[in-house]
């Protein structure tokens, strides 16, 4: 967004934002452009309500389709329906009430939902080694992050209405169909293919999982994504953040997601919270679920695809020139880490996995 | 690397001047900020890829192409004479150009592999792993450490 026509957005923002809340005035009282997401345009504002004679102060977030990046070609309507159906839910996803394609408004479509109290920790390590939460921060959050991920693998999503997420039915269809999602991102950024992600991807053919069950999965469940406020001991989740892969299919999808190396922030512990292990261990009580081993191993290895996947087509948005955000250059210097880790999964050091 | 230095440059370039210029008010840091922009448009044509990692990893690529291909002339000979073609025809010169051709044999390799049987398979594809194992440490070797937190924390 240039700096010339902020005001105007600002003020056609106020208006749309007046009506849709039934508010009788609405004003902009701040607004900056976090640095966290990395695929959407992300804005939040404080507006000033008047309902009914009292004054108040809410806080929210526009979340806006950028024209190019990490996850294109967009589109926010599935994500924000999904926020849509859940915003009455105990489940801890922000109150989302209202999306608009209207290009008059924010030039792009976008969603509005209500900021959540708390502070998004991120998975890089720390300058001083530590990792991002305190010990008994870690104690409070980590089983109650396995837990959450349970409840949402539980959410009947065929009674809220997101059956058009596309339910893969039961069998291989649903790593499948993620396996062909991604591959054909790849293919899409037109980079010439790696050979070591050419070896993942063979494995991943010859290794797809049968599940027979389809839940919710949101797709990006990890460090990063998670709203906490930080209370010692009394810590907790507050949100969890950016539904933008949001699909149905296997819910250990999310799980080898969350316990992925990548967003460990230095540490040894999934997401910063638990040993791989014992996140497994506490989502599978709560969910009710066993956890297969070899279904997680197909899911940890999709995982560094999808995520080699998203790097690429940042790379290729940024060499088109249809985007000229810096932070998708730097992922020509992080791709050949998550190669690393590749190689290290698949045991290349020991002539390659079976 | 996939994208270009003078490229990655020119973004730089750009998003010093449109993107931080009109939020920096100190005006020595104004004309520190232009000095780097300057610098960095004269620095963009002055700079040559290395030739030397792609020396090496063409090295090693071939080297175990060449021992799948051992690995594969008995029990799957039609195979093992695509693969060696194809690192025959792969150009000599200049070695980025060579680099590419070898890795897209190298895919073609990993990709034909998975199809023959499971103990063929094996032998053939253990050169081809311990091979990539190696090159990513190599392509990681010269990275500088990542400034992932910074950028995410701003």
């Amino acid at each position: 967004m240039d700096s010339g026509n902020v005001r105007a957005l600002r003020e056609r923002l106020e208006r749309v934002l007046a009506r849709e809340l039934g508010a009788a005035s609405v004003r902009s009282v701040a607004r900056a452009r976090s640095t966290e997401g990395f695929s959407q345009d992300t804005f939040r504002f404080d507006a000033e309500v008047a309902r009914a004679g009292a004054r108040g102060v809410e806080r929210w977030v526009a979340k806006r389709e950028p024209v190019a990046g990490l996850l294109e070609p967009y589109d926010l309507e599935p994500e924000f329906r999904v926020l849509h159906a859940l915003s009455e839910d105990p489940f801890p996803s922000p109150p989302t009430p209202w999306f608009t394609r209207d290009p008059a408004v924010l030039e792009r479509p976008f969603y509005v939902m209500r900021c959540l109290p708390g502070e998004v920790p991120i998975p890089a390590p720390s300058a001083d080694g530590s990792g991002p939460f305190a010990d008994d921060e870690r104690r409070a959050l980590g089983p109650e992050v396995a837990r959450t991920l349970a409840a949402l693998h539980a959410v009947d999503w065929r009674a809220r209405g997101l059956g058009f997420l596309g339910d893969p039915g039961p069998g291989p269809a649903a790593a499948a169909r993620e396996l062909a999602r991604w591959e054909a991102r790849i293919r899409a950024s037109g980079l010439p293919t790696e050979p070591a992600l050419a070896a993942a991807l063979v494995w991943l053919r010859a290794h797809v999982p049968s599940c027979d069950e389809t839940t919710l999965v949101h797709g990006d469940y990890r460090l990063g994504n998670f709203l906490v406020e930080r209370a010692g001991a009394r810590s907790r989740l507050t949100g969890i953040l950016d539904w933008e892969m949001v699909h149905l299919g296997d819910p250990l999808e999310d799980l080898a997601w969350c316990a992925s190396p990548l967003w460990r922030a230095g540490t040894e512990l999934a997401s910063g919270l638990l040993l791989p292990d014992e996140l497994a261990a506490v989502y599978a009580t709560a969910a009710g679920r066993a956890v297969d081993p070899a279904r997680l191993r197909f899911y940890d290895v999709l995982t560094l695809v999808k995520m080699i996947a998203i790097m690429q087509t940042g790379i290729r948005a940024f060499n088109d020139g249809r985007t000229h955000d810096l932070r998708m250059a730097i992922f020509d210097h992080q791709l050949p880490f998550l190669l690393l880790i590749l190689a290290m999964t698949l045991d290349f050091f020991g002539g390659g996995a079976d | 690397m996939r994208i270009a230095a003078e490229h990655l440059i020119d973004g730089v370039v750009r998003t010093l001047v449109e993107a931080v210029l009109p939020d920096v008010a100190s005006p020595f840091a104004r004309g520190q900020l232009y000095a780097a922009v300057d610098a960095l448009r004269n620095l963009r044509d002055r700079i040559e890829p290395r030739t030397d990692q792609a020396e090496e990893e063409s090295a090693s690529a071939v080297a175990a192409l060449e021992r799948a291909v051992a690995a594969l002339a008995t029990a799957a000979p039609a195979v093992a004479d695509r693969l060696r073609a194809a690192l025959e025809a792969a150009p000599a010169a200049p070695p980025p150009a060579r680099t590419a051709a070898v890795r897209a044999v190298l895919v073609d390799a990993l990709e034909a592999i998975a199809t023959l049987p499971a103990e063929v398979a094996q032998a053939a594809r253990r050169p081809l792993a311990e091979h990539l194992g190696a090159q990513a440490l190599r392509d990681v070797a010269p990275l500088k450490p990542s400034m992932l937190g910074e950028i995410s924390r701003g």
